[in-house]
C-alpha cells in the first residue's frame, strides 16, 4: 500500500510542469496583425522605398535586362572571367530561356516593390505617405508590365495562399494610370535638389511613360499611338516643363555628368526622379556596379573589368558631342579616368600608362566579342562611366540613382508630337536638349533619327529595350547576334512562378 | 530486513580493518591482449572497487591475501587471487555472446538482448586515436551507415553527419546529440564572420567535449530506437556517456601527447622553371619574372600539436566522483591558424538514505576554446581567400622584396593579393565558452521502478574579433580597411522527469519501460559592431579601436531569437519473453512553438519485435552458429530543425525602417520520417566471428521547406510542407572477427559497409537550385539540383566533350554549355565502408583505421575558377593543363561542366597506432608509450587537396553537398603519445 501512495505521488510529479502553452513569443519582431501597432506607415514607407534599390540599380537586374538586350550594352566572356554560365551572353545574344535566373530575380523583385508599397497602404498612411506608395507601386508595376506583360496583383497582403490575381497590357497599363492619377496631388511639388523620392513631376514623368507606350503594350510586334495617349503624354511633359523647375545641364562634359556625380543631388538642374543613394546614412543601392563594370583591375579605382558598348553605337557619336565624355574634374585629375566612353590607351594618376594583367597595354579596343578568344581579352570593347565614380564613400556611393531626367521629358514630348503628326513641334525640343550637349539640330528629324538621339541622351540609363521595342528596332541585328523572332519583345515567366502561380500563362514562345 | 544490512555493512567495514591494506596495481586486459577500459574491478567480500583506465589499468588498495574481482559489460566475471602479488595482468574472456551487455538508449539503458532497433555502440577503446577536436570523430568509419565527413581540414571544423543517408531538404540534417541525458542544440554560440574576402567556415558544435571523459558512444538508427526523441529522431541520435568516478581510493591518470603536422595532400601546380616553359609554349612574352617562388609553402608550416589530460577518480560506495581536465593545443598547418582548447569536467554520483533508495547525479562541463582563424572562407570571389591566392601566385614572382618585406605592389595586376600580406594583414580570434550543469536526483520506489528528474542548464558565449588592414588590396576595402566584433549568447534549459521500470517480472517475462514528461527550451541572442576606414600605417588591432572608424561606416545589430519550447510526453515498453521474443512500443508526443496554430503537436509512434532464433530448441546448441537473432521495426520520428517564426506574419526591424521578411503558415506541421528496418544479429564459432545484416527504408514525409511563393509577396519564401518524398533504402553489414586468438599473438578484424539510395518523389514540377559556384567568371551559377526522380543534390551540369584541338576550346554536349544541362551523377556515396584491425603480439600492438566512400562525385570548384588555363601569363595553372598533348586557349571560358566533376571514391587510413605497454617503473604506473599516425595517406583520384571535403555551397539555406572550394587542406599528423597513473 506504501508502495503504491509512492508510485501515485510520483506519478502526479512527472506531469506537474507540464502546462506551458506554447505560444511563439517574440523579442525582436513583432507579429504582424492587420491593424495592429506593428505596421508604421513610415518605417513601412522606407521600406518601400529600399525594395526598388536591388531591382533597379543593380547591374543583373532590370538594368541588364534592360541594356544588355539592346544594342547599347554586351557582356563579353573574357576566358576564365564572365563566363557566369552564360547568363550575360544570353541576354545579348536573345536565347535567354525562363531558367534565367537573373530575369527571375528581376521579376520577384520588382513585385515585392509592389508587396512593400502596398504593404504602406494597410497602415493608415497620411495621404501623402500613400501617394509616395502608389507611386513607388506604378514605377515597379510599370516595369513588370514592360517587360513581361503579365502583372501579378496581390489584393490579400496577409495569407500567401490566396492568390494574386493577373493585370494583362492595357488593362494593366490603365490600371496603373488610374491608380497613380489619383493620387498625383497629393504628391509634393519639388524640384532637382529633392528629386530623391517621389514627387509630382515624377509622377507625370512615369504618366508620360505610360501613355506613350500603351499601344506597344497593346500589341508589341505592330505598335500603334493613339492620339489621345499622344496628347495626354505632350500635356503632362508641358506641365512638368512649364513648372519652370528644371533646366537642361550646361553643355560641357562636367554638365552633362554632373547629373551623374556623387553630389548630383546638390548640381543637377535636369534629375526629376531619383533612387536615394548616400554613404553617410548607409541607405543606396548598387550604383558604384556602373563603373566597377568597366574599370579594368589596373585602373584606379579599380573595378571588374566587364561589361563594353558596341562600336556601332558609339559611332553614332560626332565628337563635339559632350555625352561622348572627357575630362571630369575631381576624377581624372585624381585617378586618370575620364568620365563617358572609354576606348584606346588607360592611364592612371599622373598620367602613368597602364597594362593589363597579361603585359598588353591598356588599350580598350573598339571591338568585342561574346566570347573572347585571344590574348587581348582583357582589353577589348568600349567602356562606359556614365556615373562619375565616388572616390571617397565607400559602398552605397553618395550618387543618387538616375530614373527620370527632364531631356528625357522634353524627348518625349517631341516624340508624341511626331507620332501625331506635329513635327514642327517636336523641333524645338529637340534642338534644345541637343544644344545643351554642344550640338546643332538634328536633320533629318525623323523617327529613325529620334531614336538614335535618344540612345545618345540616355544610354546606359535602362531605357533602351523599351525605346526600341517602342521604335520597331529592337528585333534588329546587332554586330554580335543576328535579327531576332517576336519571342524576344518578352521576357519569358520565371518556370518557379509558373510552378507556384496558376493565374500565371506561359508567355509566347517560351 | 533494514536493521540486518546495516548489520551486515557495518561488519563489512570492519572487516576491512582487519588486513593489512596493500597498494595493487594491475592491467585488465581482454583475449588480445589489448586493456579493457571500465573494468570494474572489486575486493572480493568487501565494497571496495575501482575502475580501469582507458589503457586496461587500475590501482587499488586490498589486502595481500584477497581476490580480486573483475567485471565488465561483454566480457565473463574473472576473479584472480593476490597470493601476495602487488602487481598483477588479469585477461578477461569475452562472454558467449554480448547479450548481456547494457546498451544506452534514451532515457534509460536496455540488454542488448532485449533490443529490437537499430543500435550501434563504440566504446572507448575503439575510439579513433589522433588529434581529435570533437566526439563524431572518434567513430568515424566505426558505424555502418554513418558517413561523416569532415568538412574541411581546418582545426576543429564542422562535420556533415549522415545517419542512414540524408532525408530532408531544408531542415536540419545532423543526427541529434544528447550527453549523458542531456539534449545538445546543435549549433555553438561562436559568431560567423564574413570581412573583405568571404564567409568563414563554421565550426564542430561538439568541439567543447574532452574526447578522453567520453566512456561510450551510442548511435541509434531506426525509429524503433529513436522515436522515444520523437520530433528530434528523424536523423538519428548519438548518446554520448561520459566516464564516471568508482569507489575506492583516488587514482589519478595522465595521459601527456605531442605532434607534428604537415599538409596531406598538395595541388601539384606549376613551378618557376615549369611556368616559363609554359609561357614559352604559349608564346607569352610577359609574364615571366625570373624568380622561383612557391607561395603554398610560405603559407603553410610544419605545425606542432599538444595534448595533456588528467583524471582523478574515486570514492566511496554512497559517493563517487571524477574530475579531470584537458589542455589541447592545435596549430594548423596554414600560418597563424590556431586552436587551443581548456576543458574541466565533474561528475558526482551520490546515494542518500539508510536504504540508498535516494541519489544524486552531477555533471559540471566547463570548456574555453580560443581559436585564431586563417583568412580562409567558403564563398571567395575573384580576388580569394589566402588558399586559392596561394594555388594562384605566379612562381617566378617573389613574395619578397629584396629586404625581406612582403612585396604588396607586385606584378601580378592591382586585384591579385599577395598571400602573405593576407596572413600578415588579418586577425581573426574566436572564443567560445561552454559551461554545461546537470543535477538529476532519482529515487527508488521499489524495486525495479524508479523515478528520476533531470534539470540541465546549457550556456554558450562567444566572442569574435575581426580585422583587415587597410594596407590589403582588397577590392573595396583597400586603404580603407575593416573591423567587427560580435558576442553571441546561447542557453538551452531542459527538464525532464521520467519513471523507469526495469525488472523480470515472471519467470518468463522481463519488463523495461519508461515514461516521462519534457520541457525544453533555447535561446539565442547576438550582438555586433563593424566599422570601417582606419589608418593603413599603424600596426594595432582595429578591433581595439573601432571608435577611430568613420561614423558613416559604422553598422551595429542586435538580435533575441523567439522563445522556442519543445514540450513533450513520452513511453517506451519493453518485454522480452522467455529470451526468445523482444517487443518495443514507444510513443511520444511532441509541442513545439515552432508550427502552426493548427499543428503544434506531433505524435510518434513506433514498435519493434525481434526473436532470437539461436535460442529456439531447433538451434540451441548449434556447434557453429552462437547466436542469430532476427530484429523488424517500424515506426515514424520529426523533424523540427528549422527557424523560428515561421508560422507567422512577422514584422522586422532595419536601420529606421520594418519589413516583413516572409509570410507565415499557420498550418505549418513536423516533417516525418517512417523508417522500417529488419536486421539480422549474428554470430558464429562461438563469436569468434560476430555480425549484423540491416535493411532500411527511410521515406520522409512533408517535407518542411521555404517554398517560392507566388509574387507579389515579401523577399522571403514561406516556409511549407512539401507534397514530395525523400527516400532512402540502403543495406548495412558490419562484421568482427577474431583471426588469432593466442596467448602471445592476437589479431582481430572489423568491416563495415552501408549501400545507401536515395531518391525525391512527388515533387511535381518544382526543382530547386543549390551548390553554388564561386570565384572569378562564376558569378551566380548552381551546380546541383533538387529535383523529382533523382537523388538529392543531384549535379544539373553541361556535359564536357574534350578540348577541340584547332581552337583550344572547350565542347559541349549540345553546343552552348549556358543551355544545355543534364542530371550527370549524384555527390552522395552509394557505398560507405569502414574497416579496422588491431593486432597485439605480447607488449606491443598495433591499430589501424580506415575509412572510405565510393560511387559519387566531387565538384572541384577549385579547379574550375582558381587554377583555369586563363591564368596563365599572370597567375598560376596545375601541372594537369600542360603537356596534354592539345593547347588549350587561354581564352577558353570557365563555364562550369562535368571537365569538374570528379569521381569521389577514396580509402583513407585515417589513423594508426603502434603502442608498447612498458609497466609499471617505480611510482609510475602502467607506462603505455604509443605513436599514432593520422591521415597516412588517402588512395583516391580526386585531384583536390582531400576527397572527404564538403565546402558549405547552400543556396538559400538548401544545403550544397561534395564540392571542394579552396578548403583549408587536411593535416598528415604524427603524434607521440604517454599514458600513465599514479
Amino acid at each position: 500500500m506504501k508502495h503504491v501512495k509512492r508510485i501515485f505521488f510520483l506519478s502526479t510529479a512527472l506531469f506537474l510542469f507540464s502546462c506551458t502553452k506554447l505560444d511563439e513569443r517574440f523579442r525582436s519582431e513583432l507579429e504582424s496583425v492587420p491593424g495592429g501597432t506593428a505596421l508604421n506607415p513610415a518605417d513601412l514607407l522606407l521600406n518601400a522605398y529600399n525594395t526598388m534599390y536591388s531591382p533597379y540599380t543593380d547591374q543583373s537586374r532590370f538594368w541588364a535586362a534592360q541594356q544588355h538586350t539592346s544594342d547599347e550594352t554586351v557582356g563579353p566572356t573574357r576566358g576564365p572571367d564572365w563566363d557566369d554560365n552564360g547568363v550575360w551572353r544570353v541576354l545579348h545574344a536573345h536565347t535567354w530561356n525562363a531558367d534565367h535566373g537573373f530575369l527571375r530575380d528581376t521579376y520577384n523583385e520588382l513585385l515585392g516593390i509592389q508587396f512593400a508599397a502596398s504593404q504602406v497602404l494597410t497602415a493608415n498612411p497620411s495621404a501623402r505617405q500613400a501617394a509616395e506608395a502608389r507611386f513607388i507601386r506604378a514605377l515597379s508595376m510599370f516595369s513588370v508590365l514592360d517587360g513581361w506583360d503579365q502583372v501579378p496583383y496581390r489584393e490579400n497582403l496577409t495569407d500567401f495562399r490566396v492568390l494574386p490575381k493577373t493585370l494583362k497590357g492595357t488593362e494593366a497599363a490603365d490600371f496603373i494610370i488610374n491608380d497613380l492619377k489619383a493620387v498625383v496631388n497629393d504628391l509634393p511639388d519639388t524640384g532637382p535638389t529633392a528629386a530623391a523620392g517621389a514627387n509630382r513631376n515624377a509622377a507625370k514623368a512615369l504618366l508620360m511613360k505610360l501613355h506613350l507606350n500603351r499601344g506597344v503594350f497593346a500589341n508589341r510586334a505592330n505598335p500603334t499611338f493613339a492620339a489621345a495617349d499622344m496628347q495626354e503624354v505632350i500635356r503632362l511633359g508641358n506641365e512638368i516643363i512649364a513648372s519652370n523647375k528644371y533646366s537642361l545641364s550646361p553643355a560641357t562634359v562636367p554638365g552633362y555628368f554632373g547629373n551623374f556625380a556623387p553630389n548630383n543631388d546638390a548640381i543637377s538642374t535636369e534629375n526629376i526622379y531619383t533612387l536615394y543613394s548616400s554613404n553617410a546614412d548607409r541607405r543606396g543601392g548598387n550604383v558604384r556596379s556602373r563603373w566597377y563594370l568597366g574599370l579594368h583591375y589596373n585602373q584606379t579605382p579599380s573595378g571588374w573589368n566587364g561589361f563594353t558598348t558596341l562600336s556601332d553605337f558609339y559611332d553614332k557619336f560626332s565628337a563635339a558631342d559632350v555625352r561622348r565624355g572627357g575630362s571630369y574634374p575631381g576624377v581624372t585629375d585624381r585617378t586618370g579616368l575620364r568620365v563617358g566612353f572609354a576606348v584606346g590607351q588607360q592611364f592612371g594618376p599622373n598620367g602613368a600608362v597602364l597594362k593589363d594583367r597579361k603585359g598588353n597595354n591598356l588599350a580598350f579596343t573598339r571591338e568585342v566579342k561574346l566570347k573572347e578568344d585571344g590574348n587581348d581579352l582583357e582589353i577589348t570593347g568600349i567602356r562606359v562611366f556614365k556615373y562619375p565614380p565616388d572616390l571617397d564613400g565607400e559602398d552605397p556611393s553618395d550618387n543618387d540613382y538616375v530614373i527620370f531626367r527632364y531631356a528625357d521629358v522634353m524627348l518625349m514630348v517631341a516624340e508624341a508630337y511626331m507620332r501625331n503628326n506635329q513635327a514642327a513641334l517636336a523641333t524645338p525640343l529637340v534642338t534644345a536638349v541637343r544644344a545643351a550637349r554642344g550640338l546643332g539640330p538634328l536633320t533629318p528629324l525623323d523617327l529613325n533619327t529620334l531614336i538614335d538621339e535618344r540612345g545618345r541622351e540616355l544610354y546606359w540609363e535602362g531605357w533602351r529595350r523599351q525605346d526600341l521595342i517602342r521604335f520597331g528596332k529592337f528585333l534588329q541585328p546587332t554586330q554580335l547576334r543576328g535579327q531576332s523572332d517576336a519571342t524576344r519583345l518578352l521576357f519569358p515567366i520565371p518556370n518557379q512562378q509558373l510552378a507556384v502561380n496558376p493565374n500565371l500563362t506561359q508567355n509566347p514562345g517560351y | 530486513m533494514l536493521r540486518l544490512a546495516t548489520l551486515l555493512a557495518t561488519l563489512f567495514l570492519f572487516s576491512l580493518h582487519l588486513f593489512a591494506q596493500n597498494r595493487i596495481t594491475g592491467t585488465v586486459t581482454d583475449a588480445t591482449g589489448k586493456g579493457i577500459p571500465g573494468v570494474t574491478v572489486t575486493v572480493k567480500g568487501t565494497n571496495t572497487a575501482t575502475q580501469t583506465n582507458e589503457t586496461g589499468s587500475f590501482t587499488i588498495n586490498a589486502p595481500s591475501n584477497a581476490t580480486l574481482v573483475m567485471s565488465a559489460v561483454g566480457y565473463s566475471v574473472t576473479e584472480i587471487a593476490l597470493g601476495g602479488q602487488t602487481s598483477v595482468t588479469v585477461r578477461m574472456n569475452t562472454q558467449e555472446s554480448a547479450l548481456n551487455e547494457v546498451v544506452v538508449t534514451g532515457y534509460g539503458t536496455q540488454r542488448r538482448r532485449d533490443l529490437t532497433g537499430s543500435v550501434a555502440s563504440v566504446s572507448a577503446r575503439n575510439f579513433n586515436k589522433g588529434v581529435v577536436t570533437a566526439p563524431d570523430q572518434l567513430i568515424q568509419g566505426k558505424v555502418a551507415g554513418v558517413q561523416i565527413v569532415n568538412s574541411s581540414g581546418q582545426p576543429g571544423a564542422a562535420a556533415a553527419v549522415r545517419i542512414r543517408g540524408v532525408a530532408s531538404i531544408r531542415a536540419g540534417t545532423q543526427p541529434l546529440y544528447v550527453l549523458d541525458g542531456v539534449q545538445l542544440p546543435g549549433v555553438d554560440a561562436r559568431p560567423g564572420s564574413n570581412l573583405g574576402i568571404g564567409t568563414s567556415p563554421s565550426t564542430n558544435p561538439l568541439n567543447f567535449l574532452n574526447p578522453n571523459d567520453i566512456a561510450s558512444i551510442e548511435v541509434l538508427k531506426d525509429a524503433s530506437a529513436t522515436a522515444i526523441y520523437g520530433s528530434r529522431g528523424a536523423n538519428g541520435v548519438v548518446i554520448i556517456t561520459t566516464r564516471r568516478g568508482q569507489t575506492g581510493q583516488p587514482t589519478l591518470e595522465l595521459s601527456t601527447s605531442a605532434g607534428i603536422s604537415t599538409v596531406m595532400k598538395r595541388l601539384e601546380v606549376l613551378d618557376g622553371d615549369e611556368y616559363r616553359a609554359a609561357l614559352k609554349q604559349y608564346n607569352l612574352t610577359s609574364g615571366d619574372f625570373g624568380g622561383n617562388e612557391d607561395a603554398f609553402d610560405a603559407i603553410t608550416r610544419t605545425a606542432y600539436t599538444q595534448n595533456h589530460n588528467f583524471g582523478i577518480g574515486g570514492g566511496s560506495e554512497g559517493a563517487r566522483y571524477r574530475f579531470s581536465g584537458g589542455y589541447q593545443d592545435i596549430q594548423g598547418v596554414v600560418r597563424s591558424s590556431q586552436m587551443r582548447k581548456f576543458t574541466g569536467n565533474f561528475s558526482g554520483n551520490f546515494t542518500f538514505l539508510e536504504s540508498k533508495r535516494l541519489g544524486l547525479d552531477i555533471n559540471l562541463l566547463g570548456t574555453g576554446i580560443q581559436e585564431n582563424i586563417a583568412p580562409i572562407s567558403e564563398d571567395a570571389g575573384f580576388q580569394g581567400s589566402v588558399i586559392g591566392q596561394a594555388l594562384q601566385w605566379n612562381p617566378t614572382h617573389p613574395l619578397r622584396r629584396p629586404n625581406d618585406s612582403i612585396w604588396r605592389n607586385h606584378g601580378l595586376g592591382a586585384t591579385t593579393v599577395n598571400p602573405l600580406a593576407l596572413l600578415e594583414d588579418w586577425n581573426d580570434r574566436a572564443i567560445t565558452s561552454t559551461l554545461i550543469g546537470s543535477i538529476s536526483p532519482y529515487f527508488n520506489i521499489v524495486n525495479g521502478l524508479q523515478f528520476r528528474t533531470l534539470i540541465s542548464l546549457n550556456k554558450g558565449f562567444g566572442n569574435r574579433r575581426t580585422m583587415l588592414s587597410a594596407r590589403t588590396n582588397i577590392q573595396g576595402l583597400e586603404g580603407i580597411g575593416a573591423a567587427g566584433i560580435s558576442n553571441n549568447e546561447l542557453t538551452t534549459v531542459q527538464f525532464t522527469n521520467t519513471l523507469n521500470f526495469n525488472r523480470q517480472v515472471t519467470s518468463a517475462v522481463y519488463l523495461n519501460a519508461v515514461a516521462g514528461y519534457e520541457y525544453y527550451s533555447t535561446n539565442a541572442r547576438n550582438f555586433g559592431v563593424f566599422g570601417r576606414r582606419f589608418p593603413s600605417d599603424i600596426s594595432l588591432n582595429y578591433t581595439n579601436l573601432i571608435q577611430y572608424s568613420e561614423q558613416s561606416s559604422r553598422g551595429i545589430g542586435s538580435y533575441e531569437s523567439p522563445v522556442t519550447e519543445l514540450q513533450s510526453y513520452f513511453i517506451r515498453a519493453n518485454a522480452n519473453f522467455k529470451d526468445r521474443f523482444a517487443v518495443t512500443a514507444t510513443f511520444r508526443a511532441d509541442g513545439s512553438t515552432r508550427f502552426g496554430e493548427n499543428n503544434k503537436y506531433g505524435y510518434f509512434p513506433s514498435v519493434g519485435f525481434a526473436w532470437t532464433l539461436s535460442n529456439e530448441d531447433f538451434l540451441q546448441g548449434n556447434a557453429t552458429l552462437s547466436n542469430l537473432k532476427l530484429r523488424l521495426g517500424y515506426g515514424a520520428v520529426g523533424n523540427q530543425d528549422f527557424t523560428s517564426g515561421a508560422s507567422l506574419n512577422r514584422i522586422v526591424f532595419d536601420q529606421q525602417s520594418r519589413s516583413q521578411p516572409q509570410f507565415g503558415n499557420p498550418d505549418l506541421k513536423w516533417e516525418t520520417s517512417i523508417t522500417s528496418n529488419i536486421g539480422l544479429d549474428f554470430g558464429l564459432f562461438r563469436d569468434r566471428l560476430t555480425g549484423t545484416v540491416e535493411y532500411f527504408i527511410r521515406r520522409t514525409e512533408d517535407a518542411l521547406y521555404d517554398q517560392e511563393i507566388a509574387r507579389p509577396g515579401p523577399p522571403g519564401r514561406t516556409w511549407i510542407n512539401l507534397p514530395g518524398n525523400i527516400e532512402n533504402k540502403g543495406l548495412e553489414v558490419s562484421l568482427n572477427g577474431a583471426l588469432a586468438r593466442g596467448a602471445n599473438f592476437n589479431w582481430n578484424v572489423g568491416i563495415n559497409g552501408a549501400f545507401i539510395k536515395n531518391r525525391i518523389t512527388g515533387l511535381g514540377q518544382q526543382f530547386f537550385e543549390t551548390g553554388a559556384l564561386r570565384g572569378q567568371g562564376i558569378s551566380g551559377a548552381t551546380s546541383q539540383r533538387i529535383i523529382n526522380n533523382q537523388p538529392l543534390n543531384v549535379y544539373y551540369l553541361a556535359r564536357f566533350t574534350g578540348i577541340d584541338r584547332t581552337t583550344g576550346q572547350s565542347n559541349y554536349e549540345g553546343g552552348d554549355p549556358a543551355n544545355n544541362k543534364f542530371y550527370v551523377g549524384s555527390p552522395n556515396p552509394k557505398a560507405i565502408v569502414g574497416f579496422s584491425t588491431d593486432a597485439t603480439y605480447k607488449k606491443l600492438s598495433l591499430t589501424v583505421n580506415m575509412n572510405g566512400a565510393f560511387g559519387h562525385y566531387l565538384y572541384n570548384n577549385t579547379a574550375n575558377t582558381v587554377l583555369p588555363i586563363g591564368n596563365l601569363g599572370t597567375r598560376n595553372i596545375p601541372k594537369s593543363l600542360i603537356g596534354t598533348g592539345v593547347l588549350e586557349n587561354t581564352a577558353n571560358p570557365v563555364a562550369p561542366s562535368t571537365r569538374y566533376l570528379e569521381k569521389g571514391d577514396y580509402l583513407k587510413l585515417a589513423n594508426a597506432t603502434l603502442s608498447y605497454r612498458v609497466g609499471n617503473i617505480g611510482a609510475f604506473r602502467n607506462v603505455l608509450i604509443s605513436l599514432t599516425g593520422q591521415n597516412l595517406f588517402v588512395i583516391t583520384g580526386f585531384s583536390g587537396f582531400d576527397p572527404e571535403v564538403n565546402t558549405n555551397a547552400a543556396v538559400g539555406g538548401i544545403g550544397s553537398f561534395g564540392l571542394e572550394y579552396t578548403p583549408y587542406p587536411t593535416a598528415r599528423t604524427i603524434l607521440l603519445g604517454l599514458n600513465f597513473s599514479l
